[in-house]
């Protein structure tokens, strides 16, 4: 069997169902949460599974076994309302999840401007699991980013351009979009500054 | 369910505790040779190891929250290559975390692979001294022994890996730790949290939350007046197991599920294998999802309070047949009307 027919069966019977009770499970382990606008989960489309899983590293593919090594099969995200509450979920979600990576990605240069979001790899919970759908065919970890809107709405338009651009970015476009990037930061500190003055004075 | 994985390497090393003022001492090792009666009480090990070892346990990643741990880098790279150099510096890491309250012991490293996937065990057995018999037809010779190691069944540990990938697999496996509810922190958390850099995979708030949703809802799917009866008395008695290891299954034997409704409590589980997985009891946990506990009574009487001081709030006494009187008292603080029963 092909590695696009194996994808292909993997996501209809076992992915797209795990990330329903994901969801779902994520849904409960957060009903006490505060400010969260949107908890969704997604099984990798094909499309992009088969372009990670060909993708190479200097002339060796990347992954031996794309199957088994690519850990984001299953990705969740958790949209809060401000910066602040972003803790506040990861909290929750390691008193709940075990953790084999944890990141904050910010762009490297304090001069630059661009992705942001706090990345996890997570084992999934036995929780999902029935006797349908075993350990064995189901993937050992899933990818959670926790993002506030700002910073959503930015790496979904960002993400969009990226994937449909039919050639690389120019400076220019480059320079307007790392523009934008500034802007959501900014709205972002602003409206968590704002958050904790109003808490103050209520 | 086992697979026979045909063992590559033995590897065997005597670790003594590390010294008081942290010089390590100096560790040998020895191969173990594919033939003898040594070699099949270890093949035995081996092969029992997947049912033996029964805690699902993971890595923790390193400071920084990337995809690294120390421990499990030398396991992956004694699987890839099983020397007794590449073992020795397992068996050094097991020192500098072995205090003289866990003592002298024994380490065995094994490695096997079956087709793609690739196995590892590592086995810690116990010293202690014995008493060596031996009786011919005229006579019986006795002699002391000093440094006898035994699987012990009160302190032997083992943790056991699999996978086909050595570098993104071996995240997870399972252990066996008799010594797990030690009241001593040193000793349980010696094997999993300092050798093995380890934690359950499932966390306490997780496991704890299972328990409790799978009670609650136990105990409103049943109409039998005794099984609500047990899972009520099983919710009282529970914070009394916060901090302990356990898991569904244990729990119901520590609190005296009949076996009828242990197989209750197991139906309300996605999968059969979640009655048997280990997490550390959360009292904090619990009582978010078992706070109250009601008694409804035949003549619309309903009562209600803290689900682990439900017999101190309300005494009760037993009347004729099924009747009971319950006797509580007390100053009214405050008084509601619900609009209906949920």
């Amino acid at each position: 069997m092909t590695l696009e027919a194996e994808y292909k069966r993997l996501h209809s019977d076992v992915l797209c169902p795990l990330a329903e009770r994901l969801e779902s499970l994520l849904r409960d382990y957060l009903s006490d949460a505060q400010r969260i606008d949107r908890i969704t989960t997604r099984a990798k489309g094909i499309d992009r599974f088969l372009a990670k899983a060909l993708k190479f590293e200097g002339d060796k593919l990347k992954y031996a076994d794309p199957l088994g090594e690519i850990q984001d099969q299953i990705g969740a995200r958790i949209v809060t309302f401000y910066v602040s509450d972003i803790k506040a979920v990861a909290d929750i979600v390691l008193t709940y999840f075990r953790p084999i990576e944890e990141k904050l990605i910010i762009p490297e240069s304090e001069s630059e401007f661009g992705y942001v979001g706090k990345h996890f790899i997570l084992f999934l919970p036995l929780d999902v699991l029935d006797e349908e759908i075993t350990a064995d065919r189901a993937p050992k970890v899933f990818e959670l980013q926790i993002k506030t809107l700002f910073q959503h709405a930015w790496s979904e338009a960002n993400h969009d351009l990226g994937y449909k651009a039919d050639s690389p970015l120019s400076s220019d476009q480059k320079r307007r979009i790392a523009f934008t990037a500034a802007q959501a930061w900014g709205a972002d500190h602003i409206f968590d500054s704002l958050h904790a003055e109003t808490i103050k004075t209520a | 369910m086992t697979r026979y994985m045909p063992i590559q390497a033995i590897h065997s090393y005597l670790v003594h505790p590390r010294p008081v003022d942290g010089t390590p001492i100096p560790i040998g090792g020895a191969t173990i040779a594919h033939a003898g009666r040594l070699f099949e009480m270890l093949d035995g090990i081996y092969q029992k190891s997947d049912d033996e070892c029964n805690i699902d346990i993971s890595f923790n990643h390193n400071e920084m929250g990337t995809q690294q741990n120390d421990c499990r880098d030398l396991l992956i790279r004694y699987t890839r290559d099983p020397t007794v150099s590449h073992g020795r510096d397992i068996a050094e890491r097991l020192q500098a975390v072995t205090t003289n309250r866990s003592g002298l012991g024994l380490l065995f490293t094994i490695v096997g692979t079956e087709g793609r996937e690739h196995k590892l065990v590592v086995s810690r057995f116990p010293a202690d001294s014995g008493i060596l018999a031996e009786e011919d037809d005229q006579s019986l010779s006795v002699e002391f022994l000093e440094k006898v190691f035994m699987k012990s069944a009160t302190s032997y540990k083992a943790a056991v890996y699999r996978g086909t990938s050595i570098s993104s697999h071996f995240w997870d496996g399972m252990a066996v730790d008799k010594q797990i509810n030690s009241g001593v922190l040193t000793i349980s958390n010696y094997w999993i949290k300092e050798f093995l850099a380890s934690d359950f995979k499932t966390t306490s708030a997780a496991g704890t939350r299972r328990l409790a949703i799978a009670l609650r809802t136990a105990l409103r799917k049943t109409e039998d007046l005794s099984i609500k009866e047990q899972l009520t008395a099983a919710a009282r008695l529970a914070s009394n197991q916060h901090g302990r290891t356990t898991s569904i299954s244990s729990f119901s034997r520590n609190v005296g599920l009949s076996n009828e409704a242990q197989e209750r409590l197991k139906q309300q589980l996605p999968s059969e294998s979640l009655f048997t997985e280990r997490f550390t009891f959360s009292r904090d946990e619990f009582v978010k999802h078992v706070a109250f506990q009601s008694v409804e009574l035949d003549n619309g009487g309903i009562l209600m309070a803290d689900a682990s001081d439900f017999d101190e709030v309300f005494h009760t006494e037993p009347l004729d047949g099924d009747r009971k009187r319950f006797i509580t008292q007390g100053r009214i603080v405050n008084l509601k009307l619900k609009s209906g029963r949920t």
